[in-house]
């Protein structure tokens, strides 16, 4: 009887083994072979482009750095004379992001998103600041869809007027010259670890503080973003 | 020649130590191998999350509720949009409440699967875990396809949920609970009868029912003790009192118990995940006048709202003084009581079961040091 248990156990098990034998691997070989990510997976923090002017959808208005919980978002763009605002800088930090994606939803012109991009690490801590031309190219490929409100007679003129400011950016000549962007991706980098050793320590602090009392000031933004 | 004698020693277990599931200490008092006594050390994981908040506007306070306690994060966004909407009488619309229990339900389930899986290998089994993650991971990719995020969902918001579901989210929901359920079978036959299981965990670290309620234990640990407790019963919140379910109650307050009752609880979860399914309305997510991240405030005022998480009553209380940020915020996690319990468990326990009463509590670190 013994034996006749133990044979019947033997089978037993190797039906079970044959069951999986021919079932698809799970594990994928991830260099080579990469996971789809999930449309919605927010991933690293980018800036969309217009799909046909290949320019910055962002319009400036702050919205997304008073939205985010950790200060990682720095946007410097005074206005100029016109009252028209002109983007020094859009840096966003990735030390400090915590991919809570209240940017992306603060934004209501399809400006910044967090992208299901995943392979960002790299040997230097200070790589991870990126600036407004890293963003840029990072959201180059990311689809997205295109929910602005388009006023075509609206849309179209501030689009022209922002032209010559968009070309003073880097922005609009980063995409022919994309091969030659790479190079002056590292070299983008030297300027914004000088500005870090500082940014840690009083970053929190500082835009917390700025951001109280512009609460009531730029009300203009808030209420174009309720609409 | 001295007689043999023995004295007592004092050792530390952790704080990095892999079965105390993040950072505690616990400094035991030893006659041999038998603990005497057990003092458990917190604050290694201490963020002050409950102060980070005082200077954040109210949305911006949900993504540190998904640090609070990350293994169920969705009941702690709810908890405290439970709590605004209290304060602020904000009516939330009726899919987003569907929308709610599905994922706080599911949230449940995933977290008692981790803890099936990472109890057993506590004690030494290992297949357990992989059988637990497996059907886990089916649900994460479920919150991964709504929100983005596999851990830290910041989807429950005051006021409704932040996106809608995907549309092909109803059918993987589905499959994923007709997976696990037919999947139960096969975590009990691992373990429930396993003579190494039992005898690893039968009759260990007794938890009566007084002690349970005077420590102020809550959830599956108080339930195994005997104490039929749950929020969602006891004080529904959001639209639990339409469903059908049950809640199952234990009475030995044994190792042996804690597993079987969270075993029976994801039967439950699973009969309102698919209720809830069912009931799913059509309709808006946000109320009509939509949460501003930036400018929302709620009058003055203090509230306390409470949930029934995985791990007890999660509750906390807002103190509002009518500006963009709170005044003060509470937090109460279960785990810091039933971590507080825990001297009390290790009645002739050794050293060794005693890995297996702290793994059956299924603390969670982050809960207990906020």
């Amino acid at each position: 009887m013994g034996v006749l248990k133990d044979f019947f156990n033997l089978v037993k098990g190797m039906t079970i083994t044959g069951k999986h034998l021919g079932r698809h691997a799970v594990t994928i070989q991830y260099p080579e072979q990469k996971m789809e990510m999930f449309e919605r997976s927010r991933g690293v923090v980018v800036l969309l482009s217009d799909k046909e002017t290949g320019e910055l959808n962002c319009t400036m208005c702050m919205l997304c750095m008073r939205a985010c919980p950790t200060a990682a978002i720095q946007i410097d763009a005074p206005r100029d004379e016109n009252k028209k605002r002109v983007l020094n800088s859009f840096v966003i930090d990735n030390t400090l992001c915590c991919y809570c994606g209240l940017c992306e939803e603060a934004c209501n012109f399809c400006a910044i998103k967090m992208a299901p991009l995943y392979e960002f690490s790299t040997w230097n801590k200070d790589d991870l600041v990126w600036d407004v031309k890293k963003l840029q190219e990072m959201g180059r490929d990311v689809p997205y869809e295109d929910t602005r409100k388009k006023k075509p007679a609206a849309a179209d003129k501030p689009a022209a007027e922002k032209k010559p400011a968009a070309a003073a950016n880097p922005g609009a000549d980063a995409k022919p010259a994309a091969p030659e962007a790479k190079p002056a991706a590292p070299e983008a980098k030297p300027a914004a670890p000088e500005a870090k050793p500082a940014a840690p320590t009083e970053k929190p602090e500082e835009t917390k503080d700025e951001a109280a009392p512009s609460k009531a000031e730029p009300s203009d933004d808030d209420k174009k973003g309720d609409v | 020649m001295s007689p043999l004698r023995t004295e007592e020693f004092t050792i530390n277990m952790g704080p990095h130590h892999p079965s105390t599931h993040g950072v505690c200490r616990l400094i035991l008092t030893m006659d041999g191998e038998k603990v005497l006594k057990v003092e458990p050390v917190i604050g290694y994981l201490h963020r002050s999350i409950e102060k980070i908040c005082e200077n954040r506007t109210y949305v911006q306070c949900v993504p540190l509720f998904d640090r609070f306690e990350y293994v169920t994060s969705m009941s702690c966004n709810m908890v405290f949009s439970l709590a605004v909407e209290k304060l602020a009488q904000i009516e939330v619309p009726e899919r987003a409440e569907y929308l709610r229990v599905i994922m706080l339900e599911l949230n449940r389930i995933a977290s008692h699967l981790l803890f099936y899986g990472v109890t057993a290998m506590d004690i030494g089994a290992l297949t357990p875990f992989l059988y637990g993650l497996r059907e886990r991971e089916l649900i994460v990719d479920l919150f991964e396809m709504t929100c983005g995020q596999r851990l830290t969902y910041n989807y429950i918001r005051p006021g409704g949920v932040s996106r809608d579901i995907p549309p092909e989210f109803i059918p993987k929901c589905r499959e994923a609970v007709k997976i696990i359920t037919e999947k139960m079978s096969d975590y009990e036959g691992l373990l429930n009868e396993n003579p190494i299981w039992k005898v690893r965990n039968v009759g260990i670290g007794y938890l009566s029912a007084e002690d349970a309620i005077a420590w102020g234990v809550s959830g599956p640990v108080a339930r195994a003790s005997g104490v039929s407790y749950d929020i969602r019963k006891n004080d529904p919140y959001s639209i639990y009192d339409r469903f059908d379910f049950e809640i199952p109650v234990h009475h030995n307050g044994d190792c042996y118990d804690r597993y079987l009752q969270r075993l029976a609880e994801i039967k439950q979860s699973l009969r309102i995940v698919t209720q809830a399914l069912d009931g799913l309305p059509e309709g808006e997510i946000q109320p009509k006048k939509k949460i501003n991240a930036i400018t929302f405030k709620p009058p003055a005022g203090e509230v306390y709202a409470r949930v029934e998480n995985s791990r007890g009553e999660l509750g906390t209380y807002v103190v509002s003084d009518g500006t963009n940020k709170p005044l003060r915020v509470k937090m109460r996690g279960g785990s810091y009581n039933q971590l507080q319990a825990l001297p009390i468990m290790i009645k002739d326990c050794l050293i060794a079961d005693l890995v297996a009463i702290f793994a059956s509590l299924d603390v969670i670190m982050p809960e207990v040091d906020r």
